[in-house]
């Protein structure tokens, strides 16, 4: 069924806006059709229409008399009257939204990535600070991955040669990686302090990865120097005419001062100590505990598609790249392809459980699965959550148990189906396409048992 | 909160005769400054007429729905008048109008509990049944409770 929306506002916001509304509403009820309207009163917006309902909403119906945000409804069908039209007459309002052309899945994917731009702008606190240092450090982890695979094309051993292209590039790819904890670290506390933050937290980052406090001790010192930055700033007062001083000398210096020797007196030891179990854990990892790393990992990335837990799980695997294990990194990635793909599958055997716009959405999905875009599961799991999320989950734990089953392994933290390409940068490679088509597969049953017929498909049906 | 704390009795006038849509607004501005709910009659006066001339607020169905907002009023307000003989408001619909609110809003920090009263009475304008009823009641008493129902 095509879903609609509307906005009405009127000069005063007082009676027009909300006759235009209730108007608008019965004539969609007597229409049967679904549609929701947002008020602009002057008490304020009601009933505000959201990013997912504009997603997914066929057309705006925009009744209004004085200036709207018209921006969120960029690449959406969109009719814009006066609000008495919407008093007057409603039903042909909607009968001539109805009538509008559907828009093309090459908008709806363009859609999907202002949406996750728009997220990245929204983040607040902790997360916004810890994905500000991850960003910074993935360009480092992909250059660095697929260098140390490259290396490898000459021979699993060819870099230990010194002075032999295998070994430049080995060389070149480590230098890399030994800079993601201290970038890792230095953009946390930069997105905390700013500028101040950036050296001390340079410095903790390094100091973490000297000790192989790895990602763990990445995370720590940032946010330690963030903070250290930030009180000095805050409550460290000089003479007015010393005041340029501060940015340039008083903070960085005492920042850094203290922030080294908290690592080395406080933090270092232990954290060294838990990457270090945590890496022996993970490395020797096998059989059931593999298994039960890949479903908790693999479910994460599934559950919200792109938000706070999924960035979670990315987070921890593309962390554990600094300490050279490539398991979980390959489970989150299949994990975060199955939504999408499941998905577009699920549109393609079972049609009718797919609206005709759902079924155009499919085929965006599957471009956007194979490049390992979760968010490309969301209008689907908007639209009909209790049903697509556990079919999500499950298909992406399968997904990313088996990869670890599999014992496949990945060194880049991108790039979707097109990495399988890049020679050594997946390890089992055919295994692990395996995998990720099982977990497509998975997906795709469990959301075509799940799912009712779409309207559209029981009204053809009742016509048989 | 309820319609009749807005709409007193005193705001109500069944059956008037009035022989323009601005005499109209007159007789209820009047009824909304005895009651002390319009301080300066004149500066709220002007605002319902601006109002008026953006657009005409005779939504149909013979119904008005004069507002303003105004330095001019004391705190929210709403007064109603059923015409004895319908009269011409520039309708949306071409149509005279016979049921006419007036509403009074103040300039500043309109209470919110208000405006919300004031949106449902527009939603409820909307439905004929609603409608049917102001025309249909015999006493003020009877129209203030048929708004709260």
């Amino acid at each position: 069924m095509k879903k609609l929306l509307a906005v009405t506002a009127c000069p005063t916001g007082i009676a027009h806006t909300f006759m235009a509304a209730e108007a608008l509403d019965q004539a969609a009820k007597a229409k049967d059709v679904s549609l929701k309207v947002e008020t602009r009163g002057s008490v304020g917006a009601e009933n505000e229409l959201t990013e997912e309902e504009i997603l997914e909403a066929h057309a705006i119906i925009l009744a209004v008399d004085t200036n709207v945000d018209e921006d969120r409804f960029e690449g959406k069908n969109v009719i814009r009257v006066g609000v008495s039209e919407a008093i007057k007459d409603p039903s042909g309002l909607i009968d001539r939204v109805l009538e509008m052309e559907e828009k093309s899945a090459d908008e709806y994917v363009e859609q999907v990535q202002n949406k996750k731009k728009e997220k990245g702008a929204e983040r607040q606190g902790f997360y916004k600070h810890l994905m500000n240092g991850v960003s910074f450090m993935i360009p480092l982890v992909v250059a660095g991955g697929l260098l140390i695979a490259l290396s490898f094309v000459f021979g699993i051993d060819a870099a230990e040669n010194e002075g032999s292209l295998a070994y430049y590039l080995m060389e070149t790819g480590g230098a890399a990686f030994s800079l993601m904890v201290p970038i890792l670290a230095g953009y946390i506390a930069y997105s905390i302090a700013d500028k101040p933050g950036l050296a001390p937290g340079l410095v903790g980052g390094m100091l973490a990865e000297q000790v192989e406090a790895g990602f763990l001790g990445g995370i720590i010192a940032g946010f330690l120097a963030g903070y250290v930055a930030l009180l000095i700033k805050k409550y460290f007062k000089v003479p007015r005419n010393l005041e340029g001083i501060m940015p340039v000398l008083v903070i960085p210096f005492f920042a850094t001062l203290i922030t080294g020797l908290l690592m080395f007196y406080i933090i270092n030891d232990p954290v060294a100590g838990i990457m270090g179990g945590l890496e022996n854990w993970l490395q020797s990892m096998t059989g059931a505990n593999a298994f039960i790393l890949g479903l908790v990992l693999g479910g994460m990335m599934a559950i919200d598609m792109g938000g706070p837990v999924n960035k979670t799980a990315y987070a921890f695997a593309v962390g554990l790249l600094a300490s050279e294990i490539y398991g979980p990194m390959a489970a989150v990635m299949a994990a975060g392809m199955t939504p999408p793909l499941g998905l577009w599958l699920a549109t393609v055997i079972a049609k009718k459980r797919f609206t005709n716009e759902e079924q155009e959405a499919g085929k965006a999905a599957s471009v956007l699965g194979i490049s390992f875009i979760t968010e490309g599961a969301i209008p689907f799991a908007a639209a009909d959550p209790l049903r697509v999320i556990p079919s999500l989950v499950a298909g992406s734990a399968v997904a990313g148990s088996l990869a670890m089953i599999f014992e496949a392994a990945l060194r880049v933290p991108h790039g979707g189906v097109f990495v399988l390409f890049i020679p050594n940068a997946v390890t089992n490679v055919l295994l692990y396409a395996l995998a990720i088509a099982i977990g497509t597969v998975v997906t795709a049953l469990f959301v075509v048992l799940l799912k009712r017929n779409s309207p559209q498909a029981k009204a053809a049906q009742a016509n048989e | 909160m309820q319609l009749s704390e807005i709409l007193k009795n005193e705001h109500v006038l069944l059956d008037v005769n009035v022989d323009s849509r601005e005499t109209c607004i007159d007789e209820l501005t009047k009824l909304m400054e005895k009651t002390g709910v319009v301080s300066d009659s004149a500066v709220y006066k002007d605002a319902v007429l601006k109002r008026e001339e953006e657009g005409s607020t005779g939504i149909g169905f013979g119904v008005a729905i004069p507002h303003g907002k105004s330095s001019g009023v004391e705190e929210a307000g709403l007064a109603f008048a059923r015409l004895s003989d319908e009269i011409d408001w520039q309708s949306l619909d071409g149509k005279p109008v016979k049921s006419v609110f007036l509403i009074a809003i103040p300039e500043e920090k309109a209470g919110n509990e208000h405006l919300q009263i004031l949106s449902q009475l527009s939603r409820k304008l909307m439905h004929e049944d609603f409608r049917n009823k102001l025309l249909q009641a015999t006493s003020s008493d009877e129209l203030i409770a048929a708004l709260d129902e």
